[in-house]
């Protein structure tokens, strides 16, 4: 049997491109060579020995150290890691542990939409049968400091976008350029848009979206 | 949710444990057993038995929809680590079009009490 290969949607690649883009460019929290280092934890992440062995998530256990190249702060590759191999797993105190050893919420908001996103990137790559993206060079500038008082306490580890249909789409609300890359790339993936189409019915895109949702051991 | 009406109108509800990997079958959706092995393989990424799939995908379902579950498989393979690492709640609105459906399949088992209980000292 000979392989066949898929056929790629332009408009799909565009986006993915343009998400790696993004993610080159300064952020709000982290520079352009940061969030390009979160990508290459992210990436580490699966084959790490420290995450196969750890029987459980507690960052400030201090007796392991996770698989990286020193281009980011041990906890963001605790972070990136977890959030990676584990997110079924994540609990308040895992997050609590993260903020109280360094890691600013609002820079952690913007390693959660960049890790997610390429995650999305790769996996896609990945399942069909490519190797993953190359990534850009780095753009040069400071990160904006960019934060949104536009936010409230409903409930979730950090405060949510005021507004929003559901708190999903509020969960980034506390950087809005880390919740525009995000569900920049997460929008092609999803019925977010009027005229978003699928060659599946409604039906069997809610029951993948449901079976991976199940994989991932994600309540939501 | 679409995929809620879709197996009720089939009166084939009890076929959603699958979802969870409690039975087999296609929950009443067409190709739905070969959707629910892709997607488990994507969110997995094994990536061998992906390619496996991705054949089989394409001499049964055709190209064009094996693409498509792969990208919604991947996007939800990103979209479940924010929404688990934020520590987001169900929100009314998602609870009110989705309690049936995950009633049906358990995924409310994934929402254990420890993934909001704060750190001693922590409101």
């Amino acid at each position: 049997m000979t392989a066949t290969a898929l056929p790629v949607d332009p408009a799909t690649s565009a986006a993915h491109q343009a998400t790696l883009e993004a993610i080159a460019a300064p952020g709000a929290w982290w520079s352009g060579a940061d969030r390009l280092a979160i990508v290459r934890a992210a990436r580490t992440a699966p084959t790490c020995a420290y995450c196969a062995e750890r029987d459980e998530l507690v960052p400030a256990a201090g007796d392991g150290e996770h698989d990286n190249d020193g281009e980011l702060p041990p906890i963001a590759v605790e972070a990136v890691h977890a959030i990676r191999n584990d997110s079924g797993r994540l609990t308040r105190r895992w997050f609590d542990d993260v903020i109280d050893m360094g890691l600013l919420p609002e820079a952690y908001v913007e390693l959660v939409a960049v890790t997610a996103s390429s995650v999305i990137v790769d996996t896609f790559a990945q399942g069909m049968g490519f190797d993953m993206p190359e990534l850009p060079e780095a753009a040069s500038g400071a990160p904006t400091m960019e934060r949104s008082d536009d936010v409230e306490d409903a409930g979730a580890w950090l405060p949510l976008a005021r507004e929003g249909r559901a708190n999903i789409l509020r969960s980034l609300g506390l950087v809005p350029s880390a919740l525009k890359l995000f569900f920049g790339t997460f929008g092609r993936s999803y019925y977010m848009a009027p005229d978003s189409q699928f060659a599946l019915d409604r039906a069997q895109v809610e029951l993948v979206a449901a079976r991976v949702s199940a994989v991932n051991e994600c309540f939501y | 949710m679409a995929l809620r009406e879709s197996v009720q109108a089939n009166d084939r509800e009890g076929g959603l444990g699958v979802v969870t990997g409690r039975g087999a079958g296609d929950a009443g959706v067409p190709h739905g057993a070969f959707l629910i092995d892709l997607a488990d393989a994507v969110a997995s990424w094994q990536w061998d038995r992906v390619a496996g799939l991705r054949q089989h995908g394409v001499e049964s379902i055709g190209p064009e929809p094996t693409r498509d579950a792969i990208l919604v498989a991947a996007g939800f393979n990103g979209i479940t680590r924010v929404a688990d690492a934020i520590g987001i709640r169900l929100d009314s609105r998602t609870a009110n079009v989705s309690v049936g459906l995950r009633a049906k399949i358990g995924i409310d088992a994934f929402a254990p009490t420890a993934k909001w209980t704060a750190s001693p000292g922590r409101p």
